[in-house]
């Protein structure tokens, strides 16, 4: 396992040597005989309520084109950049997450080139100096640790999109110069799988720590990586960039296709030469964007307009004491409680679904309706009920955890009542479909009075469930008379059906015992 | 290369008459007002005239008059920065100096002419044709003997020299402000960078743009100073109230040994001469001009100490590499897609990607200085290019702000670290000739442009803006009759303080309007 407890300030090249060696060959059945390398650059959008330079409000997917639009995202003449403090609080949290090393001082670089998404003709993004450098992300399935390059701050760019029909391209800039964060991690992965942990596992951070939606679908995250092959024991290949990968899956088969590409080059005898590429999501395969010659001279300039970013122990202290908790954190402290890994994994998974508040607030999932369900109440019965009957229920519904209509005082009263006896096993869960089925406000108590569904007391009622029963089965009520208890089942059964789940089954059997064998229930 | 300026009389847009200033023509016109009637058609130093008065009857400026520059937005009255790229162009919102102005009860009486985008020093870049030098002009003067008024703020100085306007705002990079003023003999003050809120000022190179106040004297660009020096959280170079109150006590402190409001002493008064200021290139009458100057200050009990500034021979390349280089960036955003300009592609022609398509609009909307200085900023900003000219130019800029801290007496308030303590050798301020020579006439200036020597020039006032100092350029009374071609002309004395010393260098600038009473009565 590869530990990197230093923060790493040297170039990128001395660090893929390093990580190389220190990765022992595993050989792959797809291509045995060859060793990939994998590096990835995320760009994570930052969930704050405005842009990153500007008053103007970010958007959701869906808003209508141009609806979020200041004079300075459109680059109108006189205006000026005003750094959002708060897009810094989450690359802050971020960082520290990824157990980056905050930079005291980080400065904002100008990035040009001309393209209609773009109206200032340049992009602001720290290219000397970030606001990050260093940091490490363990995957828990794959076992390995992936180290952090460095993390900076940026900004977005418009969408255009070309209408061939009409020939008419539209430019859309609501998402203009909303903040981004650029994650750029070590060659550190050797396969398309440990690839898609690291995405799926910074996803999850970013969510955990309330910084980005990071969603791939809807663009809020988005991947360009880097591949290279190589012979084991060899010195690293010449790597291609794919850009912009939209989904996890897309993103392993790109990588594989490469893989593919790079071993039919080399087996060829030809060397692979650096270059951008894409990838046809139709086709499955990659292909060439642009070759390193025709790479653009993008005249990189510090920005004349923004002052260094210069951060303060005590601010970097005061996001750090009020971090969130840490998907890895959630995941111990939930094994702690006792919870199966299984049931860990279904709470954390729908939370990776869920939405992240702006500015830095956490969302409230899953897992956090799971610890207020917690309290006082025990978390594993907790979690079967979670789990089992609300989730299952809500899947055959084709409803999401979102769409939950009960409230956490009617989910928790719901529980107490069968852990109480007051409603039967059976009967809280008629209740919980009842309730879905019905949102409503009212109390699980009070809906149980009304269904008729709190349980039949030991006593004249239950008994007489059980003589009718006995007197509906006279065969089977002599058979267990004449000692054959397991027949006892069958009029149980009649008990509980008659009953419509009111009974307790236990209850139930140890009425049937002692009105047919005389000191029976005792024995 | 440069083409020779559009011809004067003929091509040059007239703006009409304002609303308000119709039917004023007769009886109840104002000085100001006639001025721009009979004035301006011929000096063609205001493009567009207000039409709305906004104004505060109780504010501090309600008897002012003031003209923008055309490259500081206004919501009311086009912004085009004197290019057909903005030619039509009106922006959705107020500079905060213009702000300011309105909500001081100051006239906004309408938009200065300049070079495009503050690129040039004789006013000729401009698409509403050259402005001309009001000084002892007459509408009836042959063109030959039509003098430029100098650039890039060349409408905004003549404006008040033509009595238009009490004062004006211009810009100055590298001496946008202070060279027209001299040329056109009126106050122009370039403050310290960060002083004035630039939100709403068209950038041609952000790290050296400052707003400068043109007064017919100094007083009226005091007024309008004060109003408008003042913190904007929208312009994030302004600097914070604290520096600048710090920055205020330090001046005070070191003003209080000689500056009096009520006596014209100058005993105290430690005033630099920077020897590297007095280039080859200097007209001699120039300097005997500000020889009569330096010794009536003397009479009043200051002291003058020659000094040096060894890395000023440094400040034109520095300067030009650095602001060609954030012009080059700046002016990217001019690609006719939101606003401006916009030039169809010929049918013919490559659409392969968004930078070919934008070419056609660039090429017609920029004119030929601007088109120069983009070439050169974006060379400096290639991956090859970059170390030796723009990083270098960065050096030199830090050398250049060290020589001024090593001669002031007063200590650089915005440098980092524990202040070093004064040396009693230091000087107060540094006085120096605004320009080399006298406003040239307009026919040899188009002649010229373009020839390395007119940046020479800049060598006088490009060191300042690289260090952000305030500067002010004073009428130094006008060349006499041992000059030769510039004789009657104004010349300016250019008084520099240490950062934040505006309240110094504009009291050193009103003895020099006071001696230069004195001597003409």
């Amino acid at each position: 396992m590869l530990a990197r407890a230093v923060p790493c300030r040297p170039c990128r090249l001395t660090n893929a040597r390093l990580a190389h060696t220190l990765r022992t060959y595993k050989e792959d059945p797809r291509w045995p005989g060859w060793e990939v390398i994998v590096g990835i650059e995320v760009h994570a959008q930052i969930k704050s309520r405005t842009k990153l330079f500007s008053d103007a409000l970010t958007s959701d997917p869906g808003v209508s084109h141009n609806a979020h639009v200041s004079a300075f995202d459109a680059a109108f003449p006189g205006t000026l950049p005003r750094l959002n403090p708060i897009c810094v609080d989450l690359a802050l949290r971020t960082a520290i997450a990824l157990k980056s090393d905050v930079q005291r001082r980080s400065t904002f670089d100008r990035k040009h080139y001309f393209y209609s998404d773009l109206p200032a003709g340049y992009q602001i993004t720290q290219r000397y100096e970030p606001i990050a450098r260093g940091g490490v992300l363990h995957l828990s399935s794959s076992e390995i640790a992936v180290g952090i390059e460095q993390i900076q701050l940026e900004q977005d760019t418009g969408k255009s999109t070309f209408d061939a029909r009409h020939r008419v391209s539209t430019i859309d800039l609501s998402r203009a110069g909303t903040g981004l964060m650029e994650i750029v991690s070590q060659p550190d992965m050797r396969s398309p799988e440990e690839a898609a942990e690291y995405v799926r596992s910074l996803q999850a951070l970013l969510r955990s720590v309330g910084s980005s939606d990071g969603n791939m679908e809807q663009g809020s995250l988005r991947c360009d990586v880097n591949v290279s092959v190589n012979k084991p024991g060899q010195s690293p290949g010449t790597r291609c960039e794919i850009k912009n990968l939209n989904s996890v899956r897309f993103m392993m088969a790109a990588i594989a296709s490469e893989v593919f590409r790079h071993i039919s080059v080399l087996k060829s005898g030809e060397s692979v030469s650096q270059e951008t590429r894409g990838f046809d999501e139709d086709s499955g395969v990659t292909f060439r964007l642009r070759s390193k010659e025709d790479a653009p001279d993008y005249r990189y300039m510090p920005d004349p307009n923004l002052p260094p970013l210069l951060l303060d122990t005590t601010r970097i202290e005061r996001i750090r004491e009020a971090m969130p908790e840490l998907p890895d954190e959630t995941r111990a402290r939930l094994q702690i409680l006792g919870l199966s890994r299984r049931d860990i994994d279904v709470l954390t998974s729908i939370d990776s679904g869920w939405e992240v508040g702006y500015n830095g607030e956490i969302g409230k999932g899953a897992t956090a309706y799971f610890d207020a369900l917690s309290v006082g109440r025990d978390p594993k019965v907790v979690v079967n009920w979670m789990t089992h009957e609300l989730l299952g229920q809500l899947t055959i519904r084709r409803k999401t955890f979102r769409e939950n209509p009960l409230s956490l005082e009617q989910m928790g009263s719901l529980i107490d009542l069968v852990q109480n006896g007051v409603i039967t096993g059976s009967s809280g869960k008629t209740l919980l479909r009842h309730m879905l089925d019905h949102p409503s406000s009212e109390m699980p108590i009070e809906l149980a009075g009304q269904l008729s569904l709190l349980a039949l007391q030991e006593g004249d009622s239950l008994d007489q469930l059980c003589a009718e029963a006995i007197a509906a089965l006279p065969e089977e009520a002599e058979a267990v008379r004449r000692g054959n208890v397991k027949v006892l089942n069958k009029l149980t059964g009649r008990v509980m059906k008659s009953s419509r789940g009111t009974a307790d089954a236990l209850s139930a059997r140890k009425a049937l015992e002692r009105l047919l064998i005389p000191g029976g229930a005792n024995s | 290369m440069l083409q020779s300026c559009p011809k004067l009389s003929r091509s040059c847009r007239r703006p009409s008459l304002p609303t308000f200033l119709r039917g004023l023509s007769t009886g109840a016109e104002l000085p100001w007002q006639h001025a721009v009637r009979t004035k301006n058609g011929f000096v063609n130093a205001i493009v567009h005239t207000a039409s709305t008065r906004t104004n505060n009857a109780d504010g501090p400026l309600n008897d002012v008059t003031v003209a923008v520059k055309d490259n500081i937005c206004t919501a009311d009255m086009p912004t085009t920065c004197a290019s057909a790229m903005l030619r039509d162009f009106t922006s959705p919102f107020d500079a905060t100096v213009v702000r300011l102005l309105q909500s001081s009860g100051a006239t906004i009486v309408g938009k200065t002419n300049c070079d495009e985008f503050g690129m040039g020093s004789l006013n000729i870049n401009s698409i509403h044709g050259p402005v001309v030098n009001p000084h002892g002009a007459t509408s009836l003067e042959m063109e030959s003997a039509r003098h430029s008024a100098g650039g890039s703020s060349g409408g905004s100085a003549a404006a008040v020299a033509a009595g238009m306007c009490d004062a004006a705002l211009g810009t100055d990079t590298g001496g946008s402000t202070r060279l027209p003023a001299s040329y056109c003999g009126v106050v122009g003050l370039k403050p310290s960078y960060g002083m004035i809120s630039r939100w709403g000022v068209v950038s041609f190179a952000d790290s050296l743009d400052c707003v400068g106040v043109f007064g017919k004297d100094i007083s009226s660009a005091q007024r309008v100073y004060d109003v408008l020096s003042a913190y904007d959280s929208k312009d994030p170079t302004a600097i914070p109230e604290d520096v600048r109150a710090r920055a205020r006590g330090a001046c005070s402190e070191h003003a209080a040994t000689w500056s009096s409001p009520t006596s014209s002493d100058l005993s105290g008064l430690k005033i630099g001469i920077p020897q590297e200021y007095f280039p080859s290139t200097l007209n001699p009458s120039i300097i005997s001009s500000l020889r009569r100057t330096i010794r009536a200050l003397q009479r009043q009990g200051a002291t003058a100490i020659p000094v040096s500034l060894p890395n000023t021979s440094y400040a034109l390349s520095a300067y030009y590499i650095i602001a060609s280089a954030e012009a080059s960036s700046n002016l990217a955003r001019y690609d006719g897609v939101q606003y401006g300009l916009h030039v169809q592609r010929p049918p013919d022609a490559l659409a392969t990607d968004p930078a070919s398509i934008y070419a056609h609009t660039r090429t017609a909307g920029f004119g030929p200085e601007v088109k120069k200085r983009i070439l050169l900023g974006t060379y400096a900003l290639t991956a090859d290019a970059f170390d030796n000219y723009f990083l270098q130019a960065q050096r030199l800029r830090q050398l250049i702000r060290e020589d001024f801290n090593r001669v002031f007496i007063v200590p650089d308030p915005m440098a980092a670290g524990p202040i070093v303590p004064t040396s009693a050798e230091g000087v107060h301020v540094l006085l120096h000739p605004s320009a080399i020579c006298t406003a040239p006439p307009l026919e040899e200036a188009a002649r010229t442009a373009g020839r390395i020597d007119t940046y020479v020039q800049d060598v006088l006032t490009v060191p300042a803006s690289l260090a952000g100092l305030p500067a002010v350029s004073v009428p130094g009374g006008s060349v006499d009759e041992s000059g030769n071609g510039g004789a009657g002309w104004p010349v300016g004395v250019s008084v520099v303080g240490q950062w934040g010393c505006e309240e110094m260098v504009m009291r050193v600038g009103k003895a020099i309007e006071d001696v230069g009473k004195e001597s003409f009565e």
